[in-house]
């Protein structure tokens, strides 16, 4: 009996000096992971994007830009995050809808421009789609609702039309995981309060969705996020625990500027 | 890590084929079942509950392969979950990850082939004794506690 314990006890070594020895090999740099891994999520995000822009236009107008720049680059420059990496969109579409594309496209619809009621909800929205996009879970939607497979055969450009319109589809209207959602709303109130801007009017945004409107059917975003009351009620409860200052990102007139010019859009 | 010997007895050629088939048993598995570790197990066991109390050649190595799947689905589990939670929840391909999958590979693959090697053996009436695993059916199964019936 002492001989096979002694053997099991030298089978368990044998293999964690096989995994130790393994480790000391730079794996990633070998296997080029993070490159291919790139290069695949760079094909498709050029894919996905330029299937949107198709039917929706892009806003060029700087007047509309410049102020949702200023607080893209604020979450951005106060929380490491390399704002040249990130290409923000903003369409025209009645849908109240913003999300994240692979190779961090971040499309923000003037529907949910127009409902939001102050900068800060619109800050929370912006942040909660950097922290999908941080937090590596474009991808990991796309290949859990279409599978790997597919993703691949996308890249090779092979991909059939209506496979990449449904996967398309999948990303702009379909909930992440319930975690994932989560993760994506505290680190969005993370980056609020490094930004100075106050992550209550997020919650409220939120609550206010959850609660149904008038224009609900254009309201994507609370079919894409759903359980909106339960996350403004733990976004209320992780911020209460944070000691943080609020500043306002834009003046009330370029806010209010910005409002009418995205009302006249419509 | 593994040696031949001569059996206790001269096993029949219906003992030689059962107890080949028990090692067949799990590679059919592992094709099917490849990133689904615990089918190999599931496969050897019925395989062993079938043979368990079969002639004391066929139960012996019936033991054997139960047991040699044993450790792979300790190391391969923990490879495949890992890998679960890297498609589906926030985890990431790391250095560390990458190293644990060659390194089951590795032993998936050293495991396969001496399977096959002994699978082949075994079919030739030689006793094959793996290192560990033989020393552990030894203390298990003993001769004459069988019934010496094969199911199948």
């Amino acid at each position: 009996m002492e001989k096979i314990f002694f053997k099991l006890l030298a089978l368990i070594a044998l293999f964690l000096a096989i995994l130790f020895t393994a480790n000391q090999v730079n794996w990633m740099a070998l296997l080029k992971v993070e490159e291919n891994i790139s290069s695949t999520e760079e094909k498709i995000g050029e894919l996905f994007w330029e299937l949107y822009e198709e039917n929706n236009r892009e806003i060029n107008d700087l007047s509309i830009i410049e102020p949702i720049d200023s607080i893209f680059s604020k979450i951005c420059e106060t929380n490491n995050i390399k704002k040249g990496d990130i290409k923000l969109h903003i369409t025209k579409n009645y849908e109240v809808n913003a999300f994240a594309l692979p190779n961090k496209h971040l499309v923000l619809n003037t529907g949910l421009i127009s409902e939001v009621n102050n900068e800060e909800e619109l800050a929370g929205v912006i942040g909660h789609e950097i922290a999908h996009m941080e937090l590596d879970h474009v991808m990991k939607k796309l290949v859990k609702e279409i599978g790997l497979a597919v993703v691949v055969t996308m890249t090779s450009g092979n991909g059939n039309n209506q496979v990449i319109l449904e996967s398309l589809r999948t990303l702009t209207s379909s909930a992440y995981d319930r975690s994932l959602e989560e993760e994506a709303d505290i680190k969005a109130v993370d980056y609020l309060i490094a930004a100075h801007i106050d992550p209550a009017p997020f919650a409220d945004f939120l609550y206010s969705l959850g609660s149904g409107s008038d224009t609900e059917e254009y309201l994507s975003w609370v079919s894409t996020h759903p359980y909106s009351k339960e996350r403004a009620e733990y976004i209320i409860n992780y911020s209460q625990e944070k000691t943080y200052k609020k500043e306002s990102v834009l003046s009330d007139a370029t806010w209010e500027g910005l409002k009418q010019n995205i009302d006249q859009l419509h | 890590m593994i040696s031949l010997y001569r059996f206790s007895y001269e096993p029949s050629e219906h003992e030689c084929e059962k107890a080949s088939y028990s090692y067949l048993m799990s590679l059919i598995a592992l094709v099917i079942g490849m990133p689904i570790p615990i089918i190999n197990l599931i496969a050897t066991f019925f395989f062993y509950v079938a043979n368990r109390n079969g002639t004391y050649f066929v139960r012996w190595h019936a033991t054997q392969a139960l047991l040699s799947q044993l450790s792979l689905l300790f190391i391969n589990s923990y490879g495949f979950w890992w890998t679960v939670s890297i498609i589906f929840t926030s985890a990431q391909v790391s250095n560390n990850y990458l190293a644990y999958i060659v390194v089951v590979l590795a032993f998936n693959i050293a495991e396969f082939v001496v399977t096959i090697y002994t699978s082949i053996k075994t079919r030739k009436g030689i006793h094959v004794h793996w290192w560990l695993y033989g020393d552990i059916t030894n203390a298990m199964i003993k001769p004459g506690s069988g019934n010496g019936k094969d199911i199948f």
